[in-house]
């Protein structure tokens, strides 16, 4: 984070790689599928924002821990922000998610397991948003906010990974659906994926880079 | 051992003395049961039964263990110097197992008056209750600790504790689903061992970070 905050190269990249994106994915040939047709093409849209919350929470939870060991709050600034664009991502993905299932799925909500644990991870992190609301010190606001955060991603982090594996649901790779593989498999799809999933993770990251450094600015205009 | 023994038995007299807390704990549990028993006028089937029996079981849960780090935050001065962050731990968890085990008593003794026990596998739903019910106990009392610490830690309690017992509470729920339809040991072994794997994790999580939430 210190790095990202530092120097500009990954800037211009994010922006040809979402430009790339978002040409490409509208754009270029994409696998005829039945029922999916051309709504295939949200998954450069909606699983780049799954894997960006996640990247998100895990190195926020990664700061909190670092927070825990050293009390430096410059650490908890950074745990703090990233938890909030991951809620940003969370929202965006939920949101494409109920668009894209509205055409294939029928109906945006039908108690999917991975639609009812995305719901959880949202609730998880808002919930800790008004933990660190409700307390006044910012040493005690770090401290019980990084128990929380670290609490709630190792309960969430099988609640994501392993239970939705156990039960049958709509989404490619469980109870008997097709597995992200196959139609990704063909390779026109993954050469827009993989790119929009690091444009999107890195927006993410310049997002929070922009926040910390209004935050520190502000706190250090406070103390002043 | 012999600190972990008096802190229990600390905890004891403390709610040996204020019986009111108890007491407003057990009525608790008798009106919400008592609520439901009038508004479902008894047509109940045993799925709804089931699900009725689990959310009562959490609002209690959380009612009653919310309690058990704030009702004396303003002794909490001397165990800092009195004893080691695990001890307390330990104490707490154990106290408030039982307590958690009381209240599934009381809640089944209570259902069984009023809207009966579905239930032909007795044995079995009780080993997947007691194993759901110490997953509750364990994840409110780390969660109880964090919300002591906030000024409207009563407010907090629910909002931080129940998506963090989701997972518990969703498998448990099944597990008890199935059981009441007629499940064995073997249909539902495997809810059992992740639900069991849960109850490590959050136990293994509590020691962790108990020491960091505990003082001020």
């Amino acid at each position: 984070m210190k790095y990202l905050i530092k120097v500009y190269w990954w800037k211009p990249l994010t922006v040809i790689l979402l430009i790339y994106t978002v040409i490409g994915g509208f754009l270029m040939s994409a696998p005829r599928l039945p029922i999916l047709n051309e709504t295939i093409r949200i998954l450069h849209f909606h699983v780049p924002m799954w894997f960006g919350m996640i990247i998100m929470f895990t190195f926020s939870v990664f700061y909190s821990l670092k927070y825990l060991s050293t009390k430096n709050l410059v650490y908890d600034l950074y745990a703090s922000q990233l938890v909030n664009i991951g809620i940003m991502f969370g929202v965006l993905g939920i949101i494409s998610g109920m668009i894209w299932a509205n055409f294939t799925w029928g109906e945006p909500w039908s108690n999917d397991p991975k639609q009812n644990a995305s719901v959880v991870a949202l609730l998880i992190y808002l919930a800790l948003i008004i933990l660190r609301g409700s307390l006044q010190d910012d040493h005690h606001k770090a401290r019980i906010g990084a128990v929380y955060n670290i609490f709630a991603f190792a309960v969430l982090i099988p609640l994501l990974f392993v239970l939705p594996r156990m039960t049958d649901s709509l989404h490619p790779g469980n109870g008997g659906n097709p597995a992200f593989g196959q139609y990704d498999l063909d390779s026109d799809l993954r050469i827009v994926f993989y790119p929009a999933v690091l444009g999107w993770t890195l927006l993410g990251f310049w997002i929070a880079t922009q926040q910390i450094r209004l935050a520190s600015l502000q706190k250090h205009l406070d103390y002043e | 051992m012999n600190q972990i023994i008096a802190l229990i038995k600390k905890d004891f007299l403390v709610d040996f003395r204020q019986k009111y807390i108890v007491a407003s704990i057990a009525l608790y549990v008798f009106a919400t049961t008592y609520i439901a028993y009038l508004a479902f006028n008894n047509v109940i089937t045993p799925a709804t039964w089931n699900a009725l029996f689990w959310l009562i079981l959490l609002f209690s849960s959380v009612t009653g263990l919310g309690k058990s780090f704030s009702q004396e935050s303003h002794r909490s001065h001397y165990y800092y110097y009195l004893s080691k962050p695990v001890h307390i731990l330990i104490a707490k968890l154990i106290y408030y197992g039982f307590y958690e085990f009381f209240l599934v008593a009381l809640l089944a003794l209570i259902f069984n008056l009023f809207l009966g026990f579905p239930v032909e596998n007795l044995s079995l739903f009780l080993v997947n209750l007691l194993v759901g019910a110490s997953g509750f106990s364990i994840c409110f009392t780390l969660i109880a600790v964090i919300a002591a610490k906030t000024n409207n830690g009563s407010h907090l309690m629910p909002i931080l504790a129940f998506p963090v017992i989701i997972p518990v509470l969703l498998l448990a729920v099944t597990n008890s689903r199935n059981i009441v339809f007629g499940a064995s040991l073997v249909d539902i072994s495997g809810n059992l061992l992740v639900l069991i794997c849960f109850n490590v994790i959050i136990i293994v999580m509590s020691f962790i970070l108990f020491p960091y939430s505990w003082k001020n």
